[in-house]
């Protein structure tokens, strides 16, 4: 019996630490571990004891790619805890900082860590050598989502003004004319680099996935929804926990998420284009459409799309945002402690990112569960791999491994937040 | 972070004040703040260091000020010039970021947007637990390289 096992011992370019081991036996992948070896970061544990209106200064520490996500998910949450809706313009700020969010992290997955796998290169360092005007678009697209993070979250990293009720303190429609200007330039910088992955090479892969994101009304969902699949599913946050679970295996620290009746299932951008592309405007649906994507990607290897196409998306919708400013007369609603439960869900760069609290009547936290997307894709990207290995066993050990990473990145995984992750081995047998 | 362009020289201190002697570049930035030149910005950073990229173009030098690893002499302060050589490969497998110091560095070298002088101070760390203070004698330190860094700008300053 022949058995070949294929080890990647650290797997680059994701962020946090993880690794995979892929089991060969008799021409056949028997098995596909990926291990997430991040120490467990006990953030659930952390929250206990701690009041209402503190989990938002403790939750944006969590992800330093995603603490907009952290915020948004657990000030839904806490809001809905305590009964309170938040006037539209605080709504139409958050939804901004969302915009900051998703174009820094989506531009620096797509031109930094995804396109090299593309373009045969070991990194961004060396890809920037032949490409340095991808990379430069790259650069000043972060910068804008940064001007945005910076201006209403108070600093770039880990933010600090959004409070329970709104925002500590908001901006003045003066003081977003020079983030407007920067948001001009980044969009044709979305367009071009749209433009620039659209010519690369894709493998052929159709994947049947069951795709989860929000929906609501005629937005592109950041924010607020229900939770629908392509499977029919269509519940309020609230019933996150009916539907779906969280199981512990024994080779890695992070949990991972099934739908309790159908199993693995895709949150993030293919889910979110999938679910909401007829919400998308006109004018990206076009540019979406002049990059070879249909109303439906299914190619994993295509996210790189999808994820441009979110970019151009996330500048139009907060230039549109700025545009329409009009200050709130208040910058937040008091709130009072209160014993209770509460659910938020938002939508992280990466997919859906639940979180639900419940307190004393003093507001204390009892018990917190928050759920990032990446556990929740651990089980598709698995299915991926074994897809991938299976088409690649006649590949010499340094290709199948390439390609197998390359299949990771395709879900932009962000380990540290799931271990609350890469290392590829390949036993063959 | 915003307007490097007004400033000829950037000085970058890169830790988390939080994690023990990462904190040593922070805590060396709070004791230059208010000593530096004319014309020289110091900038702390915390996580995301692909931005230094876009703040010290325009800047004539940059000085970076970060923690490196134990390696047996806690608070011993090295000075490396990376405007024509590398940062070692050890200290490249540091972070566990996508990006960190010496990926940035080696980025900005391909893009050709590194500053005309850059040099990278580094002081050897002891512990990098959450939540303790610096070690002493990387506390020791702090002074000793804060001073060594005014007198480097100094001799910017004179050209």
């Amino acid at each position: 019996m022949a058995t070949r096992t294929i080890n990647v011992d650290y797997i680059a370019r994701v962020e946090g630490e993880s690794s995979l081991q892929l089991d060969i036996r008799d021409g056949v992948v028997d098995r596909v571990r990926l291990s997430i070896f991040e120490p467990p970061r006990f953030f659930e544990a952390m929250l206990r004891g701690r009041r209402f209106d503190e989990v938002l200064d403790i939750v944006a520490r969590i992800c330093g790619i995603c603490p907009i996500a952290y915020q948004m998910s657990g000030v839904a949450a806490i809001e809905n805890l305590l009964g309170i809706e938040v006037e539209p313009p605080i709504h139409a700020l958050r939804r901004l900082l969302y915009c900051g969010e998703w174009i820094e992290s989506h531009s620096l997955h797509v031109a930094m860590l995804h396109a090299p796998d593309f373009l045969g290169y070991s990194d961004a360092m060396a890809m920037a050598r032949d490409h340095g005007d991808a990379v430069r678009r790259a650069l000043a697209l972060k910068k804008a989502g940064n001007d945005l993070l910076r201006l209403l979250g108070g600093r770039e990293i880990h933010p600090v003004n959004v409070r329970v009720g709104g925002f500590y303190r908001v901006p003045t429609r003066a003081e977003f004319a020079p983030v407007a200007e920067s948001l001009k330039r980044a969009r044709d910088h979305a367009i071009a680099t749209l433009r620039w992955v659209a010519t690369f090479p894709f493998p052929d892969c159709t994947r049947d996935y069951e795709f989860v994101a929000l929906r609501y009304r005629d937005e592109y969902p950041m924010n607020r929804g229900r939770i629908v699949s392509s499977a029919g599913l269509d519940i309020a946050a609230a019933d996150y926990e009916d539907e779906f679970l969280e199981r512990q295996v024994p080779y890695s620290t992070a949990l991972r998420s099934a739908l309790r009746r159908r199993g693995a299932y895709l949150v993030g951008a293919m889910a979110r284009y999938a679910l909401n592309y007829d919400h998308l405007p006109e004018e990206v649906r076009a540019l979406a459409g002049s990059a070879g994507l249909g109303a439906v990607c299914r190619n994993p290897f295509q996210s790189i799309l999808v994820r441009a196409v979110e970019v151009i998306y996330a500048c139009s919708e907060a230039l549109r945002l700025i545009a329409d400013y009009e200050p709130p007369a208040r910058p937040f609603v008091a709130a009072e402690p209160q014993a209770g439960t509460g659910c938020g869900c938002t939508e992280a760069p990466r997919g859906i990112l639940y979180h639900r609290y419940r307190t004393d009547s003093d507001g204390v936290i009892q018990e917190a569960n928050l759920v990032p997307p990446t556990a929740q894709n651990q089980g598709i990207i698995e299915e991926d791999l074994r897809q991938v290995a299976m088409a690649g066993l006649d590949l010499d050990e340094d290709q199948l491994k390439a390609n197998c990473e390359q299949s990771i990145r395709n879900h932009d995984p962000c380990i540290s937040c799931a271990a609350h992750f890469l290392t590829l081995r390949v036993n063959r047998s | 972070m915003s307007g490097g362009d007004r400033y000829s020289v950037l000085v970058a201190a890169i830790g988390n004040p939080d994690r023990g002697d990462d904190g040593v570049g922070p805590a060396i930035a709070n004791r230059l703040r208010d000593r530096v030149p004319t014309g020289v910005r110091v900038l702390e950073c915390g996580g995301d260091l692909l931005e230094l990229i876009n703040e010290w173009t325009g800047s004539a030098a940059a000085i970076l000020i970060d923690a490196s690893d134990p390696a047996g002499d806690p608070g011993r302060i090295r000075r490396l010039d990376l405007s024509s050589s590398r940062l070692p490969a050890d200290f490249a497998q540091n972070s566990t970021h996508a990006f960190g110091l010496a990926e940035t560095v080696e980025l900005a070298r391909a893009l050709g947007q590194l500053p005309a002088r850059l040099a990278v101070y580094l002081v050897e760390g002891e512990r990098f637990e959450i939540g303790v203070s610096l070690s002493p004698r990387v506390a020791e330190a702090v002074g000793k390289a804060t001073e060594a860094i005014l007198a480097e700008l100094s001799r910017m300053a004179a050209g």
